[in-house]
This record gives C-alpha cells, structure tokens and sequence, in this order.
C-alpha cells in the first residue's frame, strides 16, 4: 500500500488540484462550498508534498519516477520527483494555501458575483497544478504544455478584476507571453530536431553526444529557450508586461503571479539549462555569463524602476522585476553555492512576495489609497498587516534572521567562487536598493507625523494568511535546515550531470 | 552563561514591555527604563568581570549551515562595559531631556533595543554574529535619528540608512571571503586569517572591511552622515553618535585588525602603511572642520569624527602600546563626551541656545553644567590629570615605537587645535556679558546635571586613578600580542 501511494504521490500532486479545478464550475452558486473545496485540496497539497519532501530526504539523492500510463521513457512522459522537485512542489503548496485562505469570504467584492469568483478559483487551481507540474516533469513537450496553460490561467487571473486596466494589461501579457511560448516551441523543436528525444534525460544523452556536429543549431535552441523563459519569468528589458499586469490584478492573484508563477517558468528554464544541456555545455557556450550578464542588469535597472514608483502594488511589481535578477545571476553562478542561492532565493522571495502583495492587497482594501504617500500612519491602525509587511522588507533586504539573508549569503558566497567580483557588488547594492525602496513605505506606515488615515486589519483568515507568510520569512531565516537541505542537494544534483 | 544571556535580554524586555504598555503614564515608564538599564549594566559587569578573571563564557550554535556565537573576550568586555555602564547615565539624562516631550514611548522602546543590539555587538563571538547585530543596531536606532519627525530628520535618517546598509554590504562581502578562505569565522582562536598567511588580494579584504566598519565609525569620507544625524535628541546624539553606534564601527575595525587579520599579518600588508594616515587626516581634519561649526552639537559632531580616528590610529600602529592607547582612549573619550554633549543639551533645553557665538554668559546661568563642560573640554585637549591624558601618552608611546613617529606629532596638533576648538567658548561662557538667569535646580534639570557632573567625576577619577581601568586594557593587549 505504501509502496503505492509513493510511486503515485508524483502524479497526484499534479492531477488533484487539475481534477477539482474542473468539477469546481459545478458549484458556482455555493460559494462556501467551493472555498472550502480549494483550501482541502491545497492543504492535502502541502500534506503530500511534504511527505513527497521528507520521502526525497531520506532517499538520499534516489529520485522517485513515474511512467505515465506504464509506458517507460522514451517512449512513455516520465514524471520524476527529486530533490528539485521536491523543493519546489513544498514551495508551491506552502505558498499557495495561505493565498487561498486570504481569498476566503474575501474574493466576492473584489471579483464580482459567485460565478466569477469561482471562475476565478478554477483558474487558481489549474495554475497550482501546472506549477507542480512543472515541478516533477522530465518532459520537453509536457514543460512546454504547463508553460501554456500556467500562462492563460495567469491571462484569466489578471483580468479577474473589475480594475480599469485590467483588461488592457492582460491583453499585453497574452500578447508577449504568447510570444513567450512560440520561442519555447521552437526551442523546444530544435532540441528535438537534433537529438530525437523529448524525454530530458535522453535528450541529454544524445546532446552531449552530437552537440559538436550541430552548434548553430544548439546556440538558436538556447537562445530561444532564454528569451522564451526570458519573457515569462519577466527578465529585464523584457519584464514589460509584469508591472502592469501584476499590479492590476487582484491581490491575491498578484501574490500569487509574483510569488510563484515567475518561479515556475524559471524552474522549467533550470530544468532545461542544466537537465538538458548540463553545466559542461553551459559554460562551452558561455550561457552562463549571458544569464549572469543579465542578472546584474535586471537587479540595478529593475529597482531603479522599483524606487521611482509610487504606487504600491507597481513599486512592489518592479520589484520582482529586481529579484528575478538575482535568480538569473545565480543561474549563472555555475557552482553549487551559487545554484542552493539561486533555489534558496527563489523560495524566499516566494514567501515574501506573496506576503507584501497579499498586505498590500489589504491596506488597499480597508483604505481605498494606492499611493505609498497616502499611507500615512497606516501601522498604528493595521498593526498585524504593517507587521507582516514589514518582515516582508527586511526579509527582502536580506537582513540576518530573516529568509533573504539566507539566499544572499549563498549567492555571495557562489559568486565569489565563480571568481566574480562585479557580481558581489550588485547583490549587495541590489538589497540596499531595496531598502531604499521598501523601507520609505514603513516609515510612511509608522514614523510620518501627520494625521493618520484611516482603516483597520482585515478578517480573520486574511490575518492568518498574513501570519503564516511573515512567519514563513523568520522560519526560512532562523531555521531554514530541510528546506536548504533540499536546496542543496539539488543544486549538487544539478550539476552532476556534466 | 546566564549572566551573558539576561545581559543581552534585559533591553529588549525592557523596550518589548514599554511598547506593550502604550497608555501608561511617563513615571512607570521611566522605571521599567531605568530598571532594564540597569539589570543590563548589572549583568553586563558580572560577564565582563567573569570574563576579565579568565572564565570562558559561550553560547553558540548553528543555524542555516551558518554558526553564530556569543562569546566576550577582554575586547568585548571592556566594549561592553563601556556601553552598558553609560547607557545608565543615558538612561537618567533622557527623564530629565525627556520629560514633556512627545512620542515618549517610541524612544525608551528604541532606547532599550538599541542596548541589546549594542552588547549583541560588544560580546559577538564570530563574524556572523557581528554583522547580525550591526545590521540590528542599523534598525533600531532609526527610529531614534528621526525622532523629531522633521524634514531634515527624515533626510538625516535616510542617510543614516543608506550609509550603514552600505557598509553592511561591503562587510558581508568580506566576510563571505573571509569565510571562503578559512571556513572559520570563530574569534575565540587565534587570528583567522593568520594560517591563509600573505597572498594577493588581502590587501582589498581589509579595504573591505575598514571600508564597511569605517561607516559606521564615521572615518573620512565615509562621515558625511553623523553631522547630520545630531537632529536626533541630545541623549542619543551623545549615546549613539558619540559612543554606541559609532564605537560599534571603531570595534568592528578593532576586531579586523586584531581577530581576524592579527597584527603580524597585517604589519606584512601594504595597506598597514596607509591606515595609520587616513586616520591621522580624519583627526586632523575633523577638528579642524569642527573649530568652524557654529552650532554646538556639529562642532561636537566633527569633533567625535576626529576623536574616534584616535582610537583608530592606536589600532593600527599594530603595537602593545598603540592597542592600549586605543583602548584607554575608548574608555576615556567616551566619558568626556557624554559629558560635553550632556551638557550642550542642558544649555539647549534651559536656555535654548544652540550656537556657540550665543553661549557668553551661560556660565554664570548654568554653572554646574558648564563647569562639568569645562572640565570635559580640557580633557579633550589631553590635559594631566584627566583619563585622556593616559591614552594621548600610550597612543604617542605606540606610534613612536612602531616606528611612525610624524603620527605623535598630528596628535600633539590635535591637541592644540582642540584647545581653540572648545576652551574660549568655556571662557566666554563664565566671562561674557550676563543674560536672564536660568534655574539649574529643577526635578529635570537636576536629572540632567547629576549625570553630567558625574560623568566629568569618573573622568577625573580614571585621570588620577589610571590603575582603575588598567586590567581590562592590559588583558585585551595580553589577549592579542
């Protein structure tokens, strides 16, 4: 029995949110049902993939497999579940069950009618189930599918709001992110073309074979891999379509856009650089200083963006802009303490993202102001929203005990391995640019003398929502040990292969 | 163990509780202030006594792959000393200050954490713990610099921020080399990088870290935010902006130069030629800046930044003498200039004035301020028998017998030029024209005089008496050469 439910445990976790966000349309006019249907399904989420987690842990490094319809690979889809897998299934689940629980008796106004909102919660559930799909895939064209359907989910979840612009914001994303997607294809066809195989580790076989007789072909595949996931996962110069998108969607979608849909495209993109064309492959063709290159640029540009803005949910949008630098330049950081960074900070930023979106999303709420300069006293009369938002912050800014410091020590440390010395300067001038930027907002919130707005903390499960990101932050701070456990082992089993 | 552990706890429970109780009148407020102060002063003696008689006292620990630990040597023990027994003066002076302003609960809150951050600094046991507490020490005094809620306090402590986050960085960045080089960040060995022994680059490592350090301790042109940070109340100007944050930075590089790098390697460096005389140009040129300033608390603010690079230069003279110049002089400085800004504060409050072209005749107004005032300034000179005549004697003794003996003489020049810098403005105080007489003997004007005269009091006696302070400067020069 046992035996079963491991062997099975990669797929459930993919087809259990995908199967309840079909059957949810069913429920559109009982609305508790259908909250509550969303919050057991992520919850059995965070349940199997911890499981899945603690299962990883011990098998020390044996990746779990699954054949899809008992067709073995080549020829039948494998999903396999690793240490990678593992880490971002956990990340997936833990950051999207307190998202939904800030949805809770929440969406309604936001959203309009019970239809839509449900509507709204079928498009949550199909993007979690992609994004773990994206997780334990080993399949070129299975990546490329989630990668579709992560991103009309997205498209929907944007313009799920009555916001002016919203539409128009999740037209431009439909437009670039499709764009996205035909790069992807064609990568993804060139690397088929060549080597015949769509399974990642055969693909790889062959590609470290014949690589030499095809170079032009693996430098067009790689480049349009890149630019592809380049546009998902909003890399700069071509993040133009995440600050309008991601602040105009509703809070929770923003959370969760920016939290982990960014992520999951940049998982699928680790995937393919080092499952497919592996670290030897990477630095023969010099990607690496390409991703690092572009790392340090989208840090420095995106929060100069970040610092010019005033409303909140733009200045928190150009900051993913920022952060996704810091993955790239890890990326490029071809070692393995650069690599547990890159993971590490992925997870962070996660937790942390999520968690100033959803407080934004609830000052926004209780006081209808937008802009950071009228948020004046905002801390005195939201304290548990202000509180969680300023974790948020200094986790962000990497400061000691919270979660960034983590990440950031890595990537330093990677970097300095890698023998980079520009690439230390920009992550330390990148979080004091980001002090710069987030902390105006918590002195606004706390310290500005006059008169205060306004405004109070929202329900209950909306402040646990908020809770258990902040606590996230000081957890994967102070005591980060399975989740960077898992970090680096899947960064050393990443670059096993050569 | 447990003494270290309630010495570190007793400012954030004492600040946690302030905040906790936002109704509650100013008097019990002042006792839980008091109270924690002085539980902290209290432990903080009994770890520095422990560890001054040769115990060890450790708590450390893994957390994230990274250890942490706390542990005094003589270094943070006399640093810790310094800070938790001034931090009671500060304590006092502030009811006193204080008393009638707005937004009280905030600053004992910010107060108080600021101490734990402070001793966190003084009795860190690793680099990871240091940078831990300097990055605290950053936050929780924030809230003390914009105290007024001004535009230009919001500016200053903008700038404070920045500065110091920057400095942050440039000492994560070193520590993460430090860290790829030895895989040891632990103090209670040897110097760290003494088995590394001379290679290229370590020359930048050591920019690195004086760099990020010398932020904090306000070495030029690193010092552009202090002048500007005296906006905040006169105890935290003269706590945190004399003593505290700054000597934070003056410890950090102290720890560099002694723990991490050790003196032998850092004679073989290149840049050990050149510390010596950016510190010697901070001093001169700091006080010479400060004889310019009209207002009391710049002029007191430059003269800080020249003060501290003293310290500094006793350190990197790389000699027992120099190293125990540096430490006398980081017990004395810190007592006269508690006592000149205490005492700028009490003309400011009592009288209002604030420019030294307006202070004639103050003397004969404040008498007991100005005479504590007095004495602070003719110690600031290096005058015989004040406590900084024995650390200007061991910091000429160390240059000279390192071998850089110009730097005795831009120290007899500090000297001189430190006399023109606050003496006529004493003599002018008692001799000048005669203004409105200003009672000296109200309840907070009382708060505000008994600590200032006290402190002038400790330095005197630490003048006449040296041998009182000698152990924990002769256990930190035993404990590194």
């Amino acid at each position: 029995m046992t035996a079963t439910i491991i062997s099975n445990l990669p797929v459930f976790v993919v087809i259990t949110p995908l199967f309840v966000a079909f059957i949810l349309s069913t429920f559109a006019r009982r609305i508790r049902l259908v909250e509550s249907l969303v919050i057991t399904v992520l919850a059995l989420g965070v349940l199997g993939a911890g499981y899945l987690a603690s299962l990883v842990l011990m098998r020390n490094g044996i990746p779990i497999i699954y054949s899809m319809g008992g067709w073995p690979a080549p020829w039948g889809i494998e999903l396999v579940a690793g240490s990678l897998s593992a880490f971002f299934l956990l990340l997936v689940a833990g950051v999207s069950l307190p998202v939904a629980l800030f949805t809770v008796d929440n969406m309604t106004h936001e959203v309009g009618g019970s239809v839509r909102t449900t509507r709204f919660y079928v498009l949550y559930l199909l993007l979690a189930g992609t994004l773990a799909g994206m997780a334990v895939t080993n399949d070129l064209f299975n990546v490329f599918v989630l990668v579709e359907v992560a991103t009309l989910s997205c498209c929907g979840l944007v313009s799920a709001c009555k916001h002016p612009r919203a539409a128009e914001a999740s037209f431009n994303y439909l437009i670039l992110a499709t764009l996205g997607s035909a790069l992807i294809l064609g990568g993804i066809g060139f690397l088929y073309i060549i080597t015949g195989h769509l399974n990642m580790g055969f693909a790889s076989m062959e590609l470290s074979r014949i690589w030499q007789d095809y170079p032009h072909v693996v430098w067009i595949a790689a480049g349009f891999l890149l630019v592809g996931f380049g546009v998902k996962s909003a890399l700069f110069p071509l993040h133009v379509w995440l600050p309008d998108a991601h602040s105009t969607a509703p809070s929770p979608a923003s959370a969760i856009l920016s939290g982990l849909a960014v992520k999951g495209y940049m998982i699928c993109l680790i995937k393919v650089l080092y499952n497919l064309f592996g670290s030897t492959l990477i630095q023969k063709f010099a990607l690496h200083r390409i991703l690092a290159l572009l790392g340090m640029v989208a840090i420095i540009a995106g929060s100069l963006f970040a610092l010019a803005q005033d409303e909140l949910k733009r200045r928190l949008a150009f900051s993913t802009v920022a952060q996704v630098g810091y993955v790239f330049l890890g990326l490029g950081q071809v070692n393995a303490q650069g690599l547990t960074g890159t993971l590490f900070h992925i997870a962070s930023h996660a937790v942390i993202k999520s968690g100033l979106f959803l407080a934004a999303g609830a000052i926004i709420a209780a006081t209808g102001k937008t802009r950071i300069s009228e948020m004046v006293g905002i801390g005195r009369k939201m304290p548990i929203t202000m509180a969680a938002f300023t974790i948020g912050s200094l986790g962000m800014v990497g400061i000691p005990l919270f979660s960034g410091f983590i990440g950031k020590w890595h990537l330093l440390s990677g970097s300095l391995t890698a023998g980079s010395t520009l690439a230390p300067l920009v992550i330390v001038i990148g979080s004091v640019l980001a002090a710069a930027y987030l902390f105006p907002i918590i002195r606004t919130a706390y310290f500005e003398p006059a008169q205060a707005i306004d405004g109070q903390d929202p329900g209950v499960p909306q402040r646990i929502a908020l809770i258990l990101l902040a606590a996230g932050v000081v957890i994967l701070g102070v005591a980060p040990g399975p989740f960077l456990e898992l970090a680096g082992r899947a960064a050393v089993e990443l670059l096993a292969l050569k | 163990m447990i003494d270290l552990v309630l010495a570190l706890l007793s400012g954030t429970v004492g600040g946690l509780l302030i905040a906790l109780m936002p109704r509650c009148g100013s008097r019990l407020r002042n006792v839980v202030a008091l109270s924690s102060s002085a539980a902290g002063a209290v432990f903080s003696w009994r770890v520095a006594g422990a560890v001054l008689a040769g115990r060890t006292i450790r708590v450390a620990g893994m957390n994230g792959g990274l250890p942490w630990s706390l542990h005094p040597d003589p270094l943070g023990a006399v640093f810790g000393l310094i800070v938790s027994t001034l931090w009671l003066f500060a304590a006092v002076y502030s009811f006193g200050y204080m008393a009638g302003e707005e937004r009280q609960r905030t600053y004992y809150t910010y107060f108080l954490l600021a101490f734990s951050a402070t001793l966190g600094v003084a009795f860190s046991g690793n680099l990871i713990s240091l940078y831990l507490f300097y990055e605290l020490l950053t936050l929780v005094t924030y809230p003390l610099v914009i105290h007024e809620r001004t535009g230009e306090a919001m500016k200053a402590g903008a700038k404070y921020i920045i500065y110091s986050l920057s400095g942050a960085g440039a000492i994560l960045i070193a520590i993460v080399i430090t860290h790829s080089l030895t895989g040891n960040l632990d103090f209670a060995g040897g110097a760290l990088l003494a088995d590394v022994g001379l290679r290229t680059g370590l020359d930048w490592l050591l920019a690195l870290f004086v760099a990020g350090f010398g932020v904090k301790a306000a070495v030029m042109p690193l010092h552009r935010w202090l002048p500007q940070a005296m906006v905040a109340p006169t105890p935290i100007s003269a706590l945190l902006h004399a003593v505290a944050v700054v000597y934070s930075g003056v410890y950090g590089i102290l720890r560099v130069v002694y723990s991490v790098f050790g003196h032998e390697l850092m004679g073989q460096l290149g840049s050990s030629h050149i510390l010596p005389w950016v510190a010697a140009f901070t001093i001169l040129a700091g006080v010479v800046i400060a004889t310019q300033q009209d207002v009391l608390k710049r002029r007191l603010a430059y003269h800080t930044i020249s003060q501290l690079s003293y310290i500094l230069l006793g350190a990197f003279t790389l000699h027992p003498w120099g190293l125990a110049g540096a430490m006398l002089h980081m017990i004395s400085y810190s007592t006269l200039k508690m006592t000149l800004f205490f005492g700028a504060g009490i003309i400011a409050k009592q009288t209002g004035k604030v420019k030294v072209s307006e202070m004639s005749g103050v003397g004969r107004q404040l008498p007991g301020t100005l005479t504590a005032f007095g004495i602070a300034s003719l110690g600031m000179i290096g005058m015989m028998p004040l406590n900084t005549f024995w650390s200007k004697y061991y910091l000429m003794k160390g240059s000279v017998a390192s071998g850089k003996s110009p730097l005795a003489l831009v120290l007899i020049g500090s000297g001189i030029v430190n006399a023109f810098c606050f003496i006529p403005t004493v003599v002018t105080a008692f001799t000048g024209e005669m203004r409105q007489p200003v009672a000296e003997k109200r309840l907070e004007a009382g708060l505000m005089l008994v600590p200032t005269l006290l402190l002038a009091g400790i330095a005197l006696l630490i003048g006449l008496w040296p041998g009182l302070v000698w152990p924990g400067v002769d256990a930190v020069v035993n404990r590194f050469f």
